[in-house]
């Protein structure tokens, strides 16, 4: 029960922290009508992963191991891609706010809309498959039961609740959010989901490694499995939030590093322009489309 | 900083759709389960291998099955969260896998298996090594076809007579030995054990792959383990080549030499038998290859094989031959798939062979101890060099 749990727990956290956070900043710029295209994006990849997760457990045909973790590797570092995006045109529209220029927060905004809804769909259909496939076999252990077989719905109780769980600390993320002051809310949001981002690109990498599309799969730069288990609390909420591995490969933690170290550094050399002075700001807000930081996209 | 301003989100339907096109093409295998040979499931999977993985144990119900879709059944019954792995022979590379297997539930894998040997492991925790254990692939394999497929034949054919020679030569030879030995013909006995003893090293993968014949004949002592029996070549190493200093009360007495000798022609005698029904695959003889470059690495090298006699280097270029061998036989094969390779290997060989041919004397080698450290650390240069490019051999002829 409390190991299943412990499953649900950590694969909710990885889905929800980032829509935690979209959600949260949406609101706090006053755009809470976009909302609905975040619970869009969650409800198609819902949608997708068990359908998917259904056809592969009950269908005719099964997905072969390295198509597996060649989609999972691959939608990890699509997903990557987009929350780095996510990040810098959250940290580009705090400078829109903090200068009070709202006429400017939606057309920055523009470029986001159609993208809220893939940014929110990746986040959660990244681990959506895994996870649809977990819960079917739970199903089913449940279902035997009810055959007269050994298994009881144990299993599919304790991921459930391991879900609920998530949700609840992704509530209360978001609520501690909302207290934040802007300034602090962009930083931290925005520094975290770096983190997150880079943890995933590391596990995309190691999925790759898996299925043998990138090599190294046993040169491993450190291995704490034994004070770090996998199984653990610890394990769980450090693999849930920051997709940390106990036994991280070469690859894993070279690519890791490589991309914290410029992206953190590009976001906080963003963060500290827009807490210049604002009449240092004011005038180069109509020309934010060419600013150094987009320019460089 | 490559992030988009604007999501291109005409590039995005096209990753979605391509994803689609995977799981619905070449990504795809049959959930319907190849008939396996002896399988003995407890009814509970529709017609998988089932594996019962508790907290200590991974109870899988087949040990091997024919190549093609196999499907496994995991079933945790145990309490913690446990991952099943199957390995390809060399025990590293992942041939499929599932994780985050709960407690009381069962996950399916589903892996297209080529004709081969493989590891099974279930790894209670999530980490470790996991509880292994060895699984062969029958068959002929569907993957290659046409000309390939004959090329495949004609080198395993090749590679049949080879391994069938050898073990027939170390039958004769190791007849020699014992009854020399057994006669207290001590001086012969010295001199057989390293030139018999080479029919061994050529096709130690084979012989090691009968797992429980390969430690009752060439276990070291050094590898013994707690109240293991110490039986084999290296028992009678010793005995011959006695260690000054070490008591001789220890020695064995004429009544216990007999029967280790006796013993040793009997196991010898149960390989030739097996050996006679094995047929081989390419990535066996490939990973074997490697296999041979692997044991002069980890024992010849390092002098630590033939501790009391010191002939390490007969078994290193025994072990060599073997390996050539091997290779040899698949060199068609990758002429037509990656002749660089191939290049590169047979040059690897020759290099390593005259760096070799520097310690011959007479009809055999010198001592271990005679060589000086920067000898062995040039020895074990040249194996290394051959050793990368051969470990891609397995994935050239078989891709």
């Amino acid at each position: 029960m409390l190991a299943n749990y412990l499953i649900g727990l950590r694969e909710g956290l990885e889905a929800s922290l980032v829509v935690v956070i979209l959600v949260a900043y949406l609101v706090r710029s006053d755009r809470r009508r976009l909302v609905p295209r975040i619970w869009a994006g969650v409800a198609v990849a819902v949608g997708v992963s068990l359908a998917f997760g259904a056809l592969l457990t009950f269908g005719p045909r099964g997905l072969s191991f390295e198509a597996q973790e060649a989609i999972g590797g691959s939608l990890s570092i699509l997903a990557v891609g987009f929350v780095t995006w996510m990040v810098f045109w959250m940290a580009r529209s705090a400078r829109g706010l903090s200068s009070e220029l709202r006429g400017q927060i939606d057309r920055a905004a523009g470029g986001g809309r159609t993208s809220l809804v893939v940014v929110a769909m990746l986040a959660v259909g990244r681990e959506g498959l895994e996870t649809a496939l977990f819960l079917w076999a739970a199903t089913q252990a449940a279902t035997r039961t009810a055959q007269g077989a050994t298994s009881t719905v144990a299993p599919l109780a304790g991921a459930a609740l391991g879900i609920v769980t998530a949700v609840i600390v992704g509530y209360l993320i978001y609520r501690g959010a909302l207290r934040l002051n802007l300034s602090k809310f962009f930083t931290w949001t925005g520094a975290f989901l770096i983190l997150v981002a880079a943890g995933v690109v590391a596990y995309g990498v190691h999925d790759l490694q898996e299925a043998r599309i990138l090599p190294g799969l046993n040169n491993l730069a450190f291995d704490v499995s034994d004070t770090i288990a996998p199984t653990s609390w610890l394990g769980t909420l450090l693999k849930g939030t920051l997709n940390f591995s106990p036994a991280t490969t070469w690859l894993e933690a070279g690519v890791w590093v490589a991309y914290v170290v410029p992206v953190m550094f590009l976001f906080l050399r963003q963060i500290r322009r827009n807490n210049r002075p604002s009449t240092a700001a004011a005038p180069s807000v109509p020309a934010s489309p060419a600013s150094p930081a987009s320019s460089a996209s | 900083m490559p992030f988009p301003k604007r999501p291109a989100a005409p590039a995005v339907l096209c990753a979605l759709a391509a994803t689609t096109v995977l799981l619905a093409s070449a990504g795809c295998t049959s959930n319907e389960p190849q008939p396996s040979a002896d399988r003995g499931d407890g009814g509970r999977a529709k017609g998988g291998i089932t594996v019962s993985a508790s907290d200590d144990t991974c109870a899988v119900s087949a040990t091997s099955a024919k190549s093609g879709t196999l499907v496994f059944e995991v079933t945790n019954d145990g309490s913690k969260v446990t991952e099943f792995y199957l390995y390809r022979a060399d025990g590293t590379a992942i041939a499929g896998e599932v994780e985050n297997i709960g407690p009381g539930l069962t996950r399916r894998l589903v892996v297209r298996a080529q004709p081969g040997t493989y590891t099974t492991a279930c790894k209670p925790g999530m980490s470790g090594e996991g509880i292994r254990a060895r699984f062969t692939v029958t068959g002929s394999g569907t993957a290659n076809a046409g000309a390939d497929q004959r090329l495949l034949d004609q080198a395993a054919g090749r590679y049949r007579a080879y391994v069938t020679g050898e073990v027939g030569k170390l039958l004769g030879g190791t007849k020699q030995f014992v009854t020399a030995y057994k006669a207290g013909e001590y001086d012969r006995a010295r001199e057989l054990y390293a030139p018999v003893r080479a029919h061994w090293e050529r096709i130690e993968p084979v012989a090691e792959s009968f797992g429980d014949l390969d430690p009752k004949m060439d276990l070291r002592e050094a590898d013994l383990a707690e109240g293991q029996t110490w039986t084999g070549w290296h028992l009678l190493e010793k005995d011959l080549w006695w260690p000054a200093g070490a008591p001789a009360s220890k020695r064995l007495t004429d009544p216990e030499r007999a029967k280790y000798a006796d013993q040793l022609l009997a196991d010898t005698r149960d390989l030739h038998a097996r050996v006679a029904t094995l047929k081989y695959q390419p990535d066996q003889m490939a990973n074997g290859a490697k296999e041979l470059l692997d044991e002069v690495a980890t024992g010849k090298v390092t002098g630590e094989e033939e501790i009391w006699s010191h002939t390490d280097l007969y078994d290193f270029q025994a072990n060599v031959e073997g390996a050539r061998v091997a290779f040899d036989s698949l060199r068609p094969v990758v002429n037509t798939k990656d002749p660089a390779l191939g290049r590169v290997i047979e040059q690897r060989f020759t290099a390593l062979q005259k760096d070799l041919d520097r310690y011959r004397r007479g009809d055999g080698f010198v001592s271990y101890t005679d060589l000086s450290k920067a000898q062995v650390k040039r020895l074990s240069d040249s194996v290394n060099a051959l050793a990368e490019p051969l470990s891609r051999l397995t994935a050239a002829v078989l891709v």
